[in-house]
């Protein structure tokens, strides 16, 4: 599915005078946060702008060896764990590339794009999120200008990602400095360029989900769904401990990567549009009246999808340390997982470190009920779908 | 006119006179927690020594112990990192960074040159003893060490080992591991030097870097050399990494300083500012009043401060005691006939449990490991036998020992820990939404949802909130563990302990058992503040209410029912109308559940895997420990064991570097984590390709997003 971004925004294509510009201009993105969702648009609309995409360098993957290297002394004052690490992220853009870049780009994401964006209320991004790169930024400035010691530029705007206008609007204004003569339109047209490639990538995770899911169910085979934020694939703060579970053979799917084709989002919402009870395949307002957050929209979408869908036998849900956007998530979340009887496992308060014999323990868990109930519960959910009342009474009674 | 500045801290007291601003006393005493009685020695000493007269000369306090002995001698209190700036900017102009570790506590001063003067930023923890004094002096004490010997211990050009910097009781027990693996001494306290240091770093910079000059204070700065070089090894590595400059003609070390009178600092601080104040506003009040405190005050005082007692009222306790003092469970008096058995291989303890056809306890087991697993299989199975079990149907293992022992001993069900707790205690307690586990060194919380384990906290990070704490206390009192309840219950009231770290916890106890507190009332505290250590401090659990309304407790811990009793307090007050239950097998509910798990999963025509009695008591196996077999995964270098033993059909290890042939199985042991399990490079080839097969055959799909999407 292809979210329409702008009207005919390509169609004029007045050719800036690029003659002023750096061919040669590299520009640092920090791995950080939101960037897990959205790092081709970035990278699209950088190279749309003239720079080179091998030039177009993010830092990477947060770990323990950056964070000790890079950040040490500098570290933002923060309780949320993935902002605090940003630090580290700057501090390698800043001195830790053989080849130095020219602007360090971090943009305050105040608002996302998002599939869900005209079925609830808005797309915002974490207000700490938002204000994330200035606090980092206070470390590299409060003992002198790191920046202008490394010869970087800093460019950090705010950006309302799901507004392309006001996004063009924000990007020109904040890059003109950098790519002398840019215009409002040339902005637009490389926004467009951006999500062109980021829908095109996002299209492809959404795919083999699509198969894996399909494959699945037809060997009647259970599959894993992981709900967190996008920063939670970062192997630095999610510790990879899907990866553990797919190790004992069970293929993940990511809630960012649920397939989105009308034809499976009817079999699995239809009869509850026809109804009445959802307005839309992507309605959540029966369940999460706020839906003000565009990431937590997404999970609590997601976990609808997961409670219904019949080849996830068990969601395995993230947080990180005391965040206080997923706080009131977590029950909601549960009580739709466990209402058609899917397995629940949750690994909260993660933080800097891995929690090895703990995850190895409980990896061990997951993969014990896995191996006793997937069948059953699969069983049910898809007697639940077709509505065959019958079969779920029988499979409901031998879980007694 | 004379000063005096007097410092009470966590465990020294120390004191200057200042006569017309010049220094002409000084002395320090390590107080045992007898703090007021210390004081007062050492103003006798003032009076006598250095002619402090009462109501003719001025006192000022400071220090964490001042704000109850102030009242009593007239002076004013100085907030203690305001009496240490204001001696270090009297003294030492030039000085950007200061850190003061005391017994209990460390802090950092920024000093920042500003165009209003020098701006200050203070960073302070006492929370937790990882990075202070304590956590050094502790260690320094299990190895043997005299204060003497630790005073001229080096830093510098010794090899360095891991030591957790993060809790004091845990740097303990890795200094004793390090210990037993044949590491000296003088190895392992320099690796202290380099935690605590290391630990200051971390949690007390946020963000600024300590420039030059350097003043380090407080008594282990002073004390400890190695902790100086620590110092000025990293600092001068800090300085050369942010290409800092120092003053011409110096070295890093040079811009490190640890004055002579690093002690007195805070003391010196808080008589130049009280000296600015008028005199007669901070007059020495004389010994009368703090003579009377430390006679009568201070037990008075104890009695406003307590709370009731654990036992509530006498009905209370009757009631708790009809419903929790359960007989436990009847074994038979001999065992008979095939039965389930599961064993439950601990890191401390081993525990097993038999059972009938029809899931009735026929025998149980528990016993310490002596730490090799093939010895405590040995050792269990025998006392089994002794018990009457003679022939086993089905065997369950879970616990650390399973993976080692579940193809030796020829196991039916090996099951991981939480399955195993989870299925004993849904099999007492079907309607159950969380387990709290608390053995000797853990604690484990169990959340269970739609018959399974939806999540599982284990704390062995901090040592706050396990059992071992009570029995160490239990033992100073000399009370036999299986008495500590009725002794608890007998208190009518005691004072209010902390809730946190272990270290901190015994000194508190120490502390209140100064103000009088006898030791049934501490025994009772301190069981009554083990549920907030447990659920909020090591659980991390805010909300109570969002885990359930049926509580199981069990481990070992929970046999005590002054626990128990301070359990369903607390939960029922977090959760009202929580019910909360012991497992009746509350020590095995492991090994239980492993044997229900055997019994379940058994099918009438199945033949046991167990090896048999015979063969267990026959077990041949060899050790090896030598320089091979220590683990190279990280810096820890654990010591492991490589133990083969015979078996009918093992498999050997051809390829490794202690090989051994066909016909034996490997265990390790000794590894501090799961990836000392794998012996080496060859062993975790072999092992990676066959993740990554499986990893092939199973997408992640943000595996796309980590390989692919930032390009």
């Amino acid at each position: 599915m292809r979210i329409p971004i702008l009207r005919n925004a390509s169609a004029k294509t007045p050719s800036a005078d690029r003659s002023d510009r750096n061919p040669d201009l590299r520009v640092g993105i920090p791995r950080i946060l939101n960037q897990w969702s959205t790092p081709r648009f970035w990278t699209a609309f950088f190279e749309e702008l003239g720079v080179k995409r091998r030039n177009v360098v993010y830092s990477s993957a947060t770990s323990d060896a950056q964070q000790k290297q890079y950040s040490q002394g500098r570290g933002a004052v923060d309780c949320c764990y993935p902002v605090k690490c940003i630090s580290g992220h700057y501090g390698e853009l800043l001195t830790g590339l053989k080849k130095p870049v020219d602007v360090l780009f971090s943009p305050k994401v105040v608002s996302l794009r998002s599939f869900l964006g005209s079925h609830v209320v808005d797309c915002l991004g974490c207000p700490r999120v938002m204000a994330g790169p200035e606090s980092a930024r206070g470390g590299f400035v409060r003992e002198g200008d790191s920046f202008a010691a490394s010869g970087v530029r800093y460019v950090s705007p705010v950006v309302n990602m799901s507004e392309p206008m006001l996004l063009a609007r924000q990007l020109t204004k904040a890059l003109e400095p950098v790519f002398p003569g840019l215009s409002h339109d040339e902005t637009l047209r490389a926004i467009e360029m951006g999500w062109r490639e980021q829908d095109d990538f996002d299209a492809e995770s959404r795919e083999v989900a699509h198969e894996v899911l399909e494959r699945c169910e037809r060997e009647s085979r259970p599959a894993i769904l992981a709900l967190g934020r996008p920063y939670h694939m970062d192997p630095g703060i999610g510790h990879e401990i899907e990866n553990e579970l797919q190790a004992c053979g069970y293929p993940v799917i990511w809630g960012q990567h649920l397939p989105l084709d009308t034809q499976l989002l009817d079999r699995l919402f239809g009869k509850d549009i026809r109804d009445g009870s959802l307005a839309s395949h992507f309605d959540i307002s029966d369940v999460w009246k706020s839906s003000y957050s565009a990431n937590t929209n997404e999970l609590i979408w997601a976990a609808r999808f997961g409670a219904r869908h019949p080849a996830i036998a068990a969601a395995v849900r993230f947080s990180s340390y005391e965040c206080g956007m997923d706080q009131p998530t977590y029950t909601p979340v549960q009580k739709i997982l466990e209402a058609r009887g899917t397995l629940f496992f949750s690994f909260q308060d993660l933080d800097a470190t891995k929690p090895s014999g703990s995850v190895r323990i409980r990896t061990e868990t997951i993969s014990y009920y896995l191996e006793r109930h997937s069948k059953r519960i699969m069983d049910r959910k898809r007697a639940l779908l077709s509505g065959d009342a019958e079969k779920v009474r029988v499979l409901s009674e031998s879980d007694e | 006119m004379r000063i005096a500045g007097l410092d009470i801290g966590s465990t020294t007291v120390k004191a200057v006179v200042l006569q017309d601003g010049v220094g002409v006393w000084r002395q320090y005493m390590r107080h045992n927690t007898r703090q007021a009685e210390t004081a007062r020695d050492l103003l006798q000493a003032m009076e006598d020594e250095a002619g402090l007269t009462p109501e003719q000369d001025v006192i000022a306090l400071t220090g964490s112990g001042s704000g109850t002995i102030a009242p009593f001698l007239g002076g004013a209190q100085v907030q203690e990192v305001v009496a240490v700036s204001a001696a270090v900017e009297a003294l030492h102009p030039d000085v950007r960074f200061v850190s003061e570790i005391g017994g209990e506590d460390m802090k950092t001063i920024f000093f920042t040159p500003t165009e209003a003067g020098k701006a200050k930023q203070v960073y302070m923890q006492s929370a937790c003893s990882g990075g202070t004094g304590a956590f050094i002096e502790k260690s320094a004490r299990k190895l043997g060490i005299s204060g003497d010997e630790l005073n001229e211990m080096s830093y510098d050009g010794v090899t360095l080992h891991k030591v957790s910097a993060k809790c004091g009781i845990f740097a303990e027990a890795d200094a004793n591991s390090l210990l037993k693996a044949g590491v000296p001494k003088e190895e392992i306290i320099a690796s202290l030097f380099e935690a605590v240091v290391q630990q200051n770093l971390a949690t007390l910079t946020k963000g600024n870097t300590p420039l030059p000059s350097v003043l380090l204070l407080g008594g282990p700065n002073m004390f400890f050399k190695g902790l100086r070089e620590a110092w000025a090894h990293h600092l001068a590595k800090l300085w050369e990494d942010k290409g800092t400059e120092l003053p011409e003609q110096t070295s890093a070390t040079d811009c490190i300083h640890t004055p002579e009178d690093a002690l007195y600092y805070a003391c010196l601080g808080c008589a130049q500012i009280v000296g600015r104040e008028k005199a007669e506003d901070n007059l020495y009040a004389g010994l009368e009043k703090l003579d009377w405190w430390i006679t009568e005050g201070q037990i008075e005082s104890k009695a406003r401060e307590g709370r009731g007692g654990l036992k509530g009222s006498e009905r209370d306790l009757v009631v708790f005691r009809a419903a929790f003092e359960q007989p436990g469970v009847s074994e038979s008096a001999k065992a008979s006939g095939p039965l389930f058995v599961g064993c439950d291989f601990g890191s401390t303890t081993v525990k097993a449990v038999a059972l009938s056809e029809d899931g009735d306890v026929e025998a149980s087991v528990y016993r310490q490991s002596i730490g090799n697993p093939i010895e405590d299989a040995k050792a269990i199975f025998a006392a089994l036998r002794e018990k009457g079990v003679a022939s086993i149907r089905g065997l369950g293992i879970t616990g650390y020992g399973k993976d080692l022992l579940k193809d030796i001993l020829g196991a039916d069900e090996p099951v991981v820990e939480t399955v195993a707790h989870a299925a004993g205690a849904m099999h007492v307690f079907p309607d159950a939404d969380a387990i709290c586990d608390v053995g000797g060194c853990d604690v484990k919380i169990m959340l269970l949802r739609q018959g399974t384990v939806s999540d599982f906290r284990l704390n062995s990070q901090c040592s706050s909130g396990n059992g071992a704490f009570l029995q160490g206390v239990a033992e100073r009192y000399g009370v036999d563990l299986d008495d500590y309840a009725d002794r608890a219950f007998e208190a009518e009231a005691m004072p209010d302990l902390m809730m946190g770290c272990g270290v901190f916890l015994q000194s508190d106890i120490v502390n209140q058992q100064r103000k009088g507190w006898k030791s049934e009332e501490i025994m009772a505290a301190l069981a009554s503040v083990l549920p907030l250590n447990v659920w909020v401090y090591a659980g991390q659990f805010q909300n109570l209410r969002s885990i359930g309304r049926k509580f199981v407790l069990q481990g070992g811990t929970h046999r005590n029912l002054a626990v128990v009793k301070a359990q369903v307090d607390f939960i029922r007050d977090k959760v009202p109308g929580a019910e909360v239950v012991v497992h009746p097998m509350s020590g095995e509910a492991g090994a239980f559940g492993a044997a229900l798990l055997a019994l379940q999963n058994h099918t009438p025509d199945q033949q046991s895997n167990f090896i048999g009695f015979e063969r267990v008591s026959a077990l041949e196996y060899h050790t090896t420990t030598n320089d091979i077999t220590t683990c190279r995964w990280c810096a820890v270098n654990c010591k492991r064991a490589f133990i083969d033993v015979k078996v009918p059909d093992g498999r050997g290890r051809p390829k490794s570097k202690v090989p051994v042939g066909e016909g034996w199985e490997r265990v390790i042991t000794g590894n501090s984590c799961s990836r000392g399990l794998i012996e080496d490079a060859v062993e975790y080839r072999d092992r990676l390709a066959e993740i990554t097969e499986a990893k092939n055959a199973h997408p992640n799909t943000a595996e796309r997003i980590r390989e692919d999407a930032f390009r």
